[in-house]
């Protein structure tokens, strides 16, 4: 069986960070799929999906380390007119840091729950918000 | 308070009920991947930039596309739903037979604060004897226009009625008509320095981005083109803060804004006081 299930996540600022964990644990238990994985990715180039441990200082280091791996103001390439969309692009630090972390995670699902350590969380990040993003949660399985 | 004189509006939610208008708005106003989203969304993006308030403008080509990409009502509507946040511009075809009465409705009944006019996307020359009853009505309502000035991306719309160097017979016949140069003119940059040195009637917006990162296109316009100091020493009162989003996003150009050479006072001005001024916001 597979279950496809899409939401949005409406995002405050340029960087931030929120939890999904509970979104994806409820389409499981609506998808009714028991053993199998779990797919949660972005629909987008300039935001992320990843795991670790729910703690404000844990988000805080990862974001010294991204805008110290990832200047907001390089003179990159991708800071120019873009005829396909008739708009500027100026978010290359939004891509390359969306390109470090990753936009996808998946997870066993075991009896109807997903496979989850104690500490892990699941995280969306915003690397160019606000903004209205969009996550795909596939549910694979039987 | 800070106030973005040139924002689009026409992919908010709440005037996006009909696809194929939304087509129409992708394919008319050159920006074919724009999504829609709600006005909420909007809001967010305003406080993530500092921004307080942002005008909203309408854009009628119907003579020569057969309907507005933005009408008048839906700028009201959207107006109406955010009254503390959203300014709301009309917008007039010049070449339409009823301009005069769309116009005088659109500033005696929907109470719109503005008009924003486009020559190169509109085809008409600002100086054109024609354009009279327009600004006659404007000064009558003594509501001030924002005009596409320099270089718009829009397809099919070219760059001769865009000459900021239009506006200088409008300024001098209507000394009292409040005018804005939308995009700072662009490429018609020193020019339009000049024009807003030289009338008191004359303003210009920083919604100009044409190449590079808006930092770097505002170091290489406001740096080498203009001098570093002309704003700060003499055109602080005759700089408006602009984005022209959503072709690029408001953080990026408040941003380069505060790139720019001034001392505190003069970027208070640029940033939101000469805004209030020109749209006689100090007034109410």
């Amino acid at each position: 069986m597979v279950k496809h299930y899409e939401f949005f996540v409406t995002t405050e600022d340029e960087y931030y960070t929120t939890y999904i964990g509970d979104t994806v644990k409820a389409f499981i238990a609506e998808s009714g799929v028991q053993n199998g994985i779990v797919s949660v990715v972005t629909a987008h180039t300039n935001c992320g999906i990843i795991v670790t441990e729910p703690l404000d200082c844990i988000l805080s280091d990862l974001n010294v380390l991204l805008h110290k791996l990832v200047d907001d103001d390089a003179e990159y390439s991708h800071a120019h007119f873009l005829p396909t969309y008739g708009r500027t692009s100026a978010n290359a630090y939004g891509h390359l840091r969306s390109i470090l972390v990753g936009n996808s995670t998946t997870l066993s699902l075991v009896n109807g729950k997903a496979c989850m350590g104690e500490a892990q969380e699941i995280v969306f990040m915003e690397f160019d918000g606000p903004q209205a993003r969009k996550v795909f949660v596939d549910i694979i399985g039987e | 308070m800070v106030i973005d004189m040139h924002t689009f509006p026409g992919f908010l939610e709440e005037i996006c009920q009909d696809p194929k208008r939304v087509a129409f708005r992708r394919e008319q106003y050159f920006l074919y991947k724009q999504h829609v989203w709600p006005l909420s969304l909007f809001v967010l993006q305003m406080n993530a930039a500092g921004i307080d308030k942002s005008v909203i403008s309408a854009e009628d080509v119907t003579t020569r596309a057969g309907d507005t990409i933005v009408s008048n009502e839906e700028v009201q509507k959207l107006v109406e739903l955010c009254p503390n946040r959203l300014i709301g511009f009309a917008s007039v075809d010049p070449w339409r037979k009823d301009a005069i009465q769309v116009l005088d409705k659109a500033f005696g009944e929907l109470k719109l604060s503005g008009l924003k006019l486009s020559p190169a996307i509109q085809r008409f020359m600002p100086n054109d004897p024609m354009m009279e009853p327009i600004y006659k009505l404007c000064e009558r309502y003594q509501k001030p226009i924002l005009f596409e000035s320099g270089m718009t991306w829009v397809k099919n719309s070219p760059s001769r009625y865009g000459n900021p160097l239009l506006l200088e017979d409008v300024a001098i016949a209507h000394p009292n008509l409040k005018m804005c140069m939308g995009h700072f003119g662009w490429p018609w940059v020193r020019e339009t320095a000049m024009l807003i040195l030289k009338y008191p009637n004359l303003y210009a917006d920083t919604a100009l981005l044409y190449f590079d990162s808006p930092v770097q296109f505002f170091e290489h316009t406001f740096k080498k083109d203009l001098g570093e100091y002309w704003i700060d020493r003499m055109l602080y009162d005759k700089v408006l803060f602009g984005s022209t989003y959503p072709r690029i996003e408001q953080k990026r150009m408040r941003k380069a804004v505060d790139s720019l050479t001034m001392r505190p006072l003069q970027r208070e001005l640029v940033l939101g006081g000469n805004a209030a001024s020109f749209l006689g916001l100090e007034e109410a």
